[in-house]
């Protein structure tokens, strides 16, 4: 196991930026309403799955110290609902809406083949087998003789990743401040920082 | 603005604004052409609607859906794709290497793919010409390919990742060099563009530049057109054409504001990328007596090659690809055909993740841990060579979108010479990334910018366009895009792209002087 470097910044940093010249008056706009939460989707296109996609997100992005937890979930939820999707698919894979329902419902499959229970009501430990499973390609369950699962992880992955990513709490987590550019940067080099980016607290 | 109207027969319609229709709807307008050009998205205003926000700002992205396929499927969205006044120029990195003379004639040279039915010595003054009106910042002299002009300006400064590549490449003993970028390292000013301000190291040039800084079409051709009284038309959707006895277009038919719309005109120039061009050809059923529309899909292999350093790296500052090494060009002990360039590559942090999650399939601790080290991740990728392959196409699929018009169908499968040209490519950049002190290597293999699928040649039987990108079948429709490059040449493509569109035009300007159109 490689020791990835860890350099997050303190909680608070990146909201604070948020307030000051150095962010320009669209790139505020678009992060304070991000902090907002998502909107309520409308229509409702994932009813029951729902549930499932909170616990899934929960593990593929464990937020046990945040509270309120950023809502990847809710997010997906709304982005699904406006009907507007990331402009490409896979072939193999049902039409956006469709894809994650039906994904969503093999998950459980799964979870009930493995575990005898629904998604929701398994341990973080056997959640994370069934979610493996999944990515592996070839889980237990009748949907996925039709759907791709390794290809309907990956999307699910990749959409939830870019959800939470774009958040201003993980951006703090990871010691972004590219949002701070409307002064420009001249400290672009190896090792060099400007003052409003701030330094990095050891773990 | 002129405004035409549509009952007006105006001399050109030009569908897409990106690098092939702007340079060429500029050129038309000074030459006194009436000239409407058709554009599917919004015309934005940079400082006041570009955020520094990757999310927000997809909608520099065509987001209609794309179906793709095949044993290594092309991404579309924001890798592939392009909307807006400006096109896919909106969100490029701005890199801008010259193709080099072999570049067009692979199969001259290697005896695969096809040869250009033109060369270098063609383009070289539209580069020249090109370079000079975006203002190209670069290193002079450059150390790869025939002579050339000094660059405009001089490169733009190297970021982490370029400082971290040159370390590796002069400890393996490979030459690197700025890159030629077409964004501004000092202020410039060009007659009927006005001054453009120097980038302020945003980093941000494949999500938007918000300063005009980078030579995007919307802040050059576009605005030079204007000023020669072309007329612009945003989201404009072109849906089809009516045609006359002759078989010539007499109007294009386009959807705006939820109706449809016509305009009378001369000449058509399609411009709209390797895969609305097709996929507008095929459900119009024009311009594909030889059946090429369509065929010979390529696209560039795009490794990348990622680790993590010691230093501090921050990777979203700093015009994204600084540095480039030309010497794979034709690597000698190369056991494909062509080659291909190398170059740092800074990231933002959005798509950093999700590449992370698509190439690594790391979730979970393993992913947030990861990502908790990303000031301190730097990349280079590759730019190569690929050839084309009878499996390799864009069709209409039986679905349709919310227009009610058939979605795109992408087939696409890495063929031998991808697959060893990538070998060679990540065991060069695994060295390059040893020697410049990185830990947890990893690579991500894909695939970049969609070229061909109306090639250019000259048998009407097995090519789409003539050499000036004449429809062999249709008498007045000409088309310019990265749709009708014969072979992909191992260069980021948009410099050949709008140096192309100005020959392009120059090339119908004289038949027209000649009174031959």
């Amino acid at each position: 196991m490689t020791s990835a470097p860890d350099h997050r910044y303190p909680v608070g940093t990146v909201r604070a930026l948020l307030d000051t010249a150095h962010v320009t008056a669209p790139t505020r706009k678009a992060l304070q309403a991000r902090l907002g939460g998502p909107p309520t989707p409308r229509p409702d296109v994932l009813g029951e799955r729902m549930a499932t996609l909170a616990a899934v997100c929960a593990r593929l992005l464990p937020q046990a110290d945040r509270d309120p937890p950023i809502d990847v979930a809710g997010t997906i939820h709304a982005q699904l609902a406006t009907g507007m999707g990331d402009g490409w698919r896979y072939a193999d894979l049902p039409p956006d809406e469709a894809g994650w329902r039906q994904g969503l419902a093999g998950i459980d499959q799964t979870a009930r083949a493995m575990f005898g229970g629904d998604f929701t009501g398994l341990t973080a430990c056997a959640q994370d087998s069934v979610l493996r499973a999944v990515q592996a390609g070839s889980p237990a369950g009748a949907i996925w003789r039709t759907l791709p699962a390794a290809r309907f992880f990956e999307t699910l992955l990749a959409g939830a990743v870019e959800v939470y990513y774009a958040h201003p709490w993980a951006q703090e987590e990871i010691g972004y401040a590219g949002m701070a550019d409307a002064p420009g940067w001249r400290a672009v080099g190896l090792g060099e920082r400007e003052p409003r980016e701030p330094g990095e607290i050891a773990i | 603005m002129r405004r035409h109207r549509p009952g007006d027969i105006v001399d050109a319609v030009v569908i897409g604004t990106g690098a092939g229709g702007a340079p060429l709807l500029a050129r038309l307008a000074a030459a006194g052409l009436s000239v409407v050009a058709l554009e599917a998205g919004s015309h934005w205003s940079p400082t006041e609607d570009f955020a520094t926000d990757e999310t927000e700002q997809n909608k520099l992205f065509w987001r209609d859906e794309r179906l793709t396929t095949g044993g290594t499927p092309l991404a579309f969205g924001k890798n592939n794709s392009g909307i807006g006044v400006g096109g896919s120029t909106l969100h490029y990195t701005a890199y801008t290497p010259r193709a080099q003379p072999d570049d067009f004639h692979l199969h001259r040279d290697f005896g695969v793919g096809v040869d250009w039915p033109l060369g270098y010595a063609e383009l070289a003054p539209y580069y020249d010409e090109v370079e000079a009106t975006l203002g190209v910042s670069g290193p002079s002299p450059y150390p790869w390919g025939p002579p050339r002009p000094a660059y405009p300006l001089g490169p733009l400064p190297l970021n982490g990742a370029a400082q971290l590549m040159a370390r590796g490449c002069e400890a393996i003993g490979l030459r690197t060099s700025p890159a030629a970028n077409a964004a501004l390292s000092a202020p410039y000013h060009q007659s009927g563009i006005g001054w453009r301000p120097a980038c302020t190291n945003r980093g941000f040039c494949q999500a938007g530049c918000s300063t005009g800084a980078k030579a995007s079409m919307d802040v050059t051709y576009i605005p030079l057109a204007l000023a020669h009284g072309a007329e612009l038309r945003p989201e404009s959707f072109v849906t089809g054409f009516e045609r006359d006895a002759a078989g010539s277009i007499a109007s294009v038919v386009y959807r705006h504001a939820g109706g449809d719309e016509r305009q009378r005109c001369r000449q058509v120039f399609l411009c709209a990328g390797a895969i609305e061009t097709p996929r507008l050809l095929l459900m119009n059923d024009l311009g594909n007596a030889s059946g090429q529309v369509g065929r010979n899909l390529m696209a560039h292999t795009g490794l990348q090659l990622w680790g993590s350093f010691d230093p501090a790296v921050r990777p979203y500052k700093g015009i994204p690809g600084a540095l480039i090494s030309e010497d794979h060009h034709r690597p000698a002990d190369a056991d494909f055909a062509g080659g291909y360039l190398l170059q740092s590559i800074g990231v933002m942090p959005v798509t950093y993740a999700g590449t992370v999650a698509r190439g690594r399939g790391l979730w979970g601790e393993a992913l947030t841990r990861h990502m908790r080290g990303y000031n301190h991740v730097a990349g280079i990728n590759i730019l190569g060579e690929c050839l084309p392959s009878p499996g390799n196409y864009v069709e209409l699929s039986g679905e349709v979108d919310a227009r009610g018009l058939p979605k795109p169908l992408s087939h696409f499968t890495a063929g031998e010479n991808e697959l060893r040209l990538t070998a060679h490519a990540d065991k060069t950049m695994r060295a390059i990334w040893h020697a410049a002190g990185a830990r947890d290597i990893w690579s991500f293999d894909r695939f970049a910018h969609t070229i061909g699928t109306c090639r250019m040649g000259d048998d009407p039987t097995d090519s789409v366009v003539d050499r000036d990108g004449r429809v062999h079948d249709v008498p007045n429709l000409i088309i310019c895009d990265n749709s009708t490059f014969p072979s992909a040449l191992s260069v980021n493509p948009a410099l050949t792209i709008m140096a192309l569109s100005l020959r392009t035009a120059d090339r119908f300007l004289a038949r027209v002087t000649r009174g031959d159109v």
